[in-house]
């Protein structure tokens, strides 16, 4: 029991980072953002050619896992800083309404994908092993090095961006661009800034949490579609709120481990689809959210 | 002459399921994600209907675009009163729902390998046929009271609504409307192609509808169909480039996006050639 709880947490861990790459850029500029899918393939395939590139494809120590990850992170960021330009400034600019910036998200992040799928064919690659495959044990339970380093970084991840969020400057200027994007620009803020900061921070998680998917799942060019998780786990937290986000995909991950013991991996999409589906009904608003009914 | 026939046959059937698409997105503002789904029920339906119980197609096809129908309102029940975004999110889970549970019934539907020896029913002729009636369907409920709704709806929907618009019957109707279309695109397509898989039918083929209506003009009916014509004739025409198909495709949306986002065709219509000389001899 513990050590599906165990699971489910690294797995919601995984999720969370995406869910909260996706928060934040609905936060500010109140759309879903379905390209966040094509950055985390993008930058896992990064992460993996940039480790063959820097290390010959070896494992020769442990911290060349965190310089994937950082580079990772870094290309993360800068693929999401170009998405913005061509995708969503002019949108912005022209104060077009939702729906275009919702059309244009989908079409990029089904662009990256199939930029992948040409340059590095559909074949899966697997990740390589960072960790040796011992196992810890604790309270009777035993857990994998891999899943602890990814709770321990996820975590550390989000701990940095809560960080950056509600304790620096631009922390604050990103909230309040998220209230109103034309009276922060009244008060000095200069938004466009601001959304391009917002923008390479979802991008970083994203890439992050592209490597850990790379990991757990293979390498493949659709893997930007668990990004629909991350989705959901926005969803089931309150699409308002960055903490919700965090919640939604802990409960999540824990809720998708223990069906798979109950309903097999087969049914399992479907019935967390269902599940998903009855919350909608019953509390649109999710455990923790902001915002509940669009107006028009 | 044979490769030209089956070129405009299945774009036939992609403007029939285009039709669908620009009834959910352009009419009502809904993006669907989940269309390719009612196109596989319709298809999967009718063809065991015809492989197991010998039904003439005619009958087999009126009963895949009625489970069409009945798949439409068990996604369309619980989607028409939620936001926009989770418009996409449900539907989307419905169409990988649908297409997870034909692989998984292998002795029903064959599973992943797919439904072999359809009758050939479906030819070039019934596919014209086929898309000038659904046109003439689709333009006249445009042009109808449900389509003034629509327009209405789709402009502003909480004014519609406190104009007397019954909003969620409306998304409904048209919801259910769409997805019988589309089923019966299946049923061409099924009966053509005479076989069947469910992986032909995920969200990447919805995807590329709402595309493909969006290039055209969402509020565009003539649009839609000019650009589902081209962008899925000019595929098959330039085969060497397969592969970057969908790359051209979003760097075209990408385009229209930021320098004519009322797609190519805008609001216009092609009725309103002959509208306007009418008007004309009038005045």
């Amino acid at each position: 029991m513990l050590q599906n709880i165990f699971f489910g947490l690294s797995l919601g861990a995984v999720y969370s980072l995406i869910a909260v790459g996706f928060a934040l850029v609905f936060n500010i500029l109140k759309f879903s953002n379905f390209s966040h899918g094509g950055v985390m393939s993008f930058t896992a395939y990064a992460g993996y050619y940039a480790y063959i590139r820097l290390f010959d494809g070896r494992v020769s120590s442990s911290w060349m896992f965190f310089a994937v990850v950082t580079t990772a992170a870094v290309i993360g960021a800068l693929t999401a800083v170009a998405i913005e330009r061509v995708g969503f400034r002019r949108l912005r600019r022209n104060q077009a309404p939702v729906i275009y910036y919702f059309i244009s998200s989908i079409t990029l992040g089904i662009l990256l994908e199939n930029i992948i799928t040409i340059f590095a064919s559909s074949n899966f690659y697997s990740y390589p092993v960072f960790f040796s495959s011992d196992n810890l044990s604790l309270l009777g339970t035993t857990f994998s090095v891999a899943d602890v380093v990814t709770l321990l970084v996820s975590s550390a991840s989000l701990a940095g961006l809560l960080l950056v969020l509600y304790r620096s400057k631009l922390g604050l200027a990103v909230r309040t661009v998220s209230f109103d994007v034309n009276t922060a620009s009244l008060m000095g803020i200069d938004a466009d800034r601001v959304v391009m900061a917002t923008f390479a921070m979802s991008g970083a998680l994203g890439g992050i949490s592209g490597v850990f998917l790379g990991m757990n799942y293979s390498l493949y060019p659709q893997l930007g579609q668990l990004v629909v998780k991350g989705f959901i786990a926005s969803v089931i937290g309150g699409l308002g709120s960055i903490t919700g986000a965090v919640i939604g995909a802990l409960l999540l991950g824990i809720v998708e481990v223990a069906l798979i013991g109950v309903v097999g991996s087969g049914w399992m999409p479907a019935c967390v689809f269902v599940i998903m589906l009855v919350f909608l009904l019953v509390r649109p608003r999710g455990i923790s959210g902001v915002i509940v009914q669009e107006k028009a | 002459m044979d490769y030209i026939y089956s070129i405009l046959t299945l774009t036939g059937i992609t403007m029939i399921g285009v039709m669908g698409t620009y009834m959910v997105t352009g009419l009502t503002g809904q993006f669907s994600f989940g269309q390719a789904a009612f196109m596989a029920v319709g298809g999967y339906v009718s063809a065991m209907l015809a492989l197991r119980f010998n039904l003439p197609f005619a009958a087999a096809a009126l009963a895949g675009s009625a489970a069409a129908m009945l798949a439409g309102l068990l996604v369309g029940v619980p989607t028409v009163r939620l936001r926009r975004d989770y418009i996409s999110l449900v539907t989307f889970g419905f169409g990988e729902a649908i297409i997870s549970v034909l692989n998984n019934s292998a002795q029903l539907t064959g599973g992943a390998e797919g439904l072999v020896n359809i009758p050939k029913r479906v030819d070039l002729p019934l596919v014209l046929l086929s898309v000038i009636g659904c046109l003439l369907l689709v333009a006249c409920y445009k042009n109808s009271k449900y389509g003034r709704q629509c327009l209405a709806l789709r402009s502003d929907e909480l004014a519609a609504r406190s104009m007397g618009i019954d909003v969620n019957r409306l998304k409904l109707v048209t919801f259910l409307f769409a997805s019988a279309i589309t089923g019966y695109a299946g049923v061409l397509y099924a009966f053509y192609a005479q076989y069947l898989e469910p992986g032909y039918f995920n969200w990447t083929v919805s995807a590329e509808w709402l595309i493909i209506v969006f290039v055209g003009g969402i509020n565009s009916l003539t649009g839609a169909m000019v650009s589902a014509l081209i962008l899925s004739s000019l595929p098959e025409l330039l085969r060497f480039a397969s592969a970057w198909r969908i790359i051209i495709y979003c760097v075209i949306v990408l385009i229209i996006i930021n320098y004519r986002p009322n797609g190519i065709f805008g609001d216009w219509e092609i009725s309103r050639l002959w509208k306007k000389s009418a008007k004309g001899e009038k005045a």
